[in-house]
């Protein structure tokens, strides 16, 4: 994986000493440079000089600004993080009850609604609803600021004005797909033939529903919830950008742009780390709700 | 004769579907007596499943019209409150369904689904239902009941889950026990094992009992009385003994003619009802069976659906009833 992460980023057209160095420089200076950054030698050697410190944490330092890789990552995690667990609650608010409704009622007016939602959800542009946003709740009503970030503890209730509106548009669009896995699975789990037995033994429509279909509704729900997460904590790039959310989609964005090779493998190799810990979180979990996983 | 425990009169189910609405079960009366085991026999699609699901409004009401009535103990369960319905659920009815795999919840332990059945109907604290629930377990046949309630599902055999589903339908002493193609999924041994089980309970607490199957050696073992069902209609009903040793309706002898003889050894080919049965969406105007029928003697056959008649009382007080215009002793 790490080969992979490095030889992606090899592939990024551009020369970093140059960019750093502006139009005006004489050779000189960029061959130290370029002896500093470890850039002049092989490939091989730079891969395996990179991995070996990867390994022991250190990821380098940044071309650009000079700080070392794991601070920079460091600094922008917690807004990352804050973001992606705000955005799976809000998409897990709209998705559940929106997807048991649909299920409960299928073809029903609740379910067109809900469904003609979530695929304008799915389909419309995250740039594009965050703009209308911003322009109807910061510009029109100015009830919410455009963006930044602040951290909670410094100031609470900024923290949350500030999350609302980038929470709500990465939200809505996991929150649509969601929605459409909760519809299928409590519409699989209700036609069940256990459901049937639970209703025959006399047991209240409440009990039968929470314990017999939303319960068994579950499984499926934990998985497409983790890849949602998964996709949301390695930095929803567009909607950082637009909210100026100092997240890692935008540092990562940065990196390309000056290509910081060290910045950019850091952060290619943490989203792919994430993406790994959330499936075995994912794993895990799915041995204490069901237990036909269990040994 | 006292009131029977169950009264069906002219139930019918109509289910509509893609294809148009399909006419599922068309007129169905019959009654079951305390401590009586009525069997229901008949080709898949004929309509067994869905005539007693009706009976416990089990079917998806947004397909399902059921119409009639059928009366527990005078009550009427087709227009009783959905409040009432679901106290009748267990204490008064209990169902064991066909599939022992796929009727109880996987992520629930055995325990858990015995108790909330329990407390589903009456105060009763966790630890005594827990106690009644190993008890129950204990009754129908499991080995160590007390551990088999902390199991899940799956770490039990096909048979042991049927009789933990059966423990679930007897676990609020039903007055009536629905068992759905209940021992079809089993092996054989399995199935006598439960069968007893179940006249067992019955003798004990003089249970009333409705047998859906297509197995006519079950029917032979248990049942005091016959219901053949075909095409959603009661064909030909009566006593175990009428029904199986004198066969009015020709659908009855062909499937008794189906049954394959152990003792003849050979190249036999076996013997079979041929065609299949008509489409609930599609209903012949006349005989439902006519399409199939070898015999059609009568010209009323193709055009007119005959009423279920007397043919004979010969095994007791019990009417042998049958529908079709074939005079007894027609050829076969």
């Amino acid at each position: 994986m790490s080969v992979i992460v490095f030889g992606l980023v090899q592939l990024v057209p551009g020369d970093p000493i140059r960019l750093a160095l502006g139009t005006r420089f004489d050779q000189e200076t960029y061959d130290a440079l370029l002896a500093r950054s470890g850039l002049d030698q092989p490939l091989v050697q730079q891969y395996v000089t990179w991995a070996g410190r990867a390994l022991t944490g250190d990821l380098g330092v940044s071309f650009r600004s000079g700080e070392t890789v794991t601070s920079l990552i460091g600094e922008r995690l917690p807004a990352t993080l804050t973001l992606a667990f705000a955005s799976i609650l809000v998409a897990l608010l709209i998705a559940v009850p929106l997807g048991t409704l649909s299920a409960l009622r299928p073809r029903s007016v609740v379910d067109r609604v809900a469904t003609v939602l979530s695929q304008i959800g799915i389909s419309v542009p995250e740039f594009w609803m965050a703009i209308v946003l911003i322009l109807v709740f910061a510009g029109t009503l100015g009830w919410l600021p455009s963006g930044g970030y602040v951290p909670l503890t410094e100031d609470p209730g900024g923290w949350a004005q500030r999350l609302l509106l980038p929470a709500v548009v990465t939200g809505v669009v996991s929150g649509s797909v969601i929605t459409r896995f909760v519809r299928s699975s409590v519409l699989e789990a209700l036609g069940a033939d256990h459901v049937r037995t639970a209703q025959a033994k006399g047991l209240p429509g409440r009990q039968v529903f929470t314990w017999h279909v939303l319960r068994n509704a579950l499984l499926p729900l934990v998985t497409v919830t983790g890849v949602q997460l998964a996709y949301l904590l390695s930095g929803v790039v567009v909607v950082e950008i637009v909210f100026a959310w100092p997240g890692l989609g935008q540092l990562a964005l940065q990196a390309v742009q000056s290509r910081d090779y060290p910045v950019l493998q850091g952060a290619i190799l943490l989203f792919a780390v994430v993406f790994l810990l959330i499936n075995l979180v994912v794993d895990l979990l799915y041995t204490a709700i069901d237990p036909r996983i269990r040994r | 004769m006292s009131a029977p425990l169950l009264e069906v009169e002219d139930l019918r189910v109509r289910l509509r579907t893609p294809r148009g609405p399909a006419e599922v079960v068309n007129g169905l009366s019959y009654t079951v007596g305390r401590g009586e085991t009525v069997a229901v026999v008949g080709e898949s699609g004929s309509g067994k499943s869905v005539s007693v699901l009706a009976l416990l409004g089990l079917l998806p009401a947004r397909v399902a019209t059921v119409t009639g009535s059928a009366r527990l103990d005078g009550e009427d369960l087709l227009t009783m409150s959905p409040e009432r319905l679901r106290e009748v659920r267990g204490p008064g009815v209990g169902m064991v369904f066909q599939d022992p795999m796929t009727s109880l919840n996987p992520v629930l332990t055995i325990g858990r689904q015995l108790v909330e059945g329990i407390r589903a109907h009456g105060e009763v604290s966790k630890a005594a239902a827990r106690e009644q629930a190993a008890g129950l377990l204990a009754e129908v046949g499991l080995p160590d009941p007390q551990r088999a309630l902390d199991r899940y599902p799956h770490e039990l055999s096909g048979g042991m889950r049927q009789r933990v589903v059966i423990a679930i339908a007897l676990s609020n002493n039903p007055a009536l026990l629905i068992a759905d193609e209940a021992t079809t999924a089993l092996d054989v041994t399995v199935q006598a094992q439960i069968l007893d089980l179940v006249a067992e309970l019955q003798s004990e607490h003089g249970t009333g009992v409705i047998w859906i199957t297509h197995d006519l050696g079950v029917v032979a073992g248990i049942a005091d009385r016959v219901l053949v069902m075909y095409g959603g209609r009661c064909v030909e009903d009566g006593t175990v003994d009428d029904v199986l040793e004198r066969p009015a309706h020709p659908y009855t002898r062909g499937l008794l003619g189906a049954l394959p003889d152990l003792a003849q050894v050979g190249d036999g080919e076996l013997a079979t009802v041929p065609g299949v049965p008509p489409a609930p969406t599609d209903l012949p105007p006349g005989c439902v069976f006519w399409p199939r029928c070898p015999v059609r003697s009568d010209p009323r056959c193709e055009t007119e659906q005959p009423p279920l008649a007397v043919v004979g009382t010969s095994g007791g007080t019990l009417p042998h009833r049958a529908a079709t215009w074939c005079e007894e002793g027609s050829p076969r």
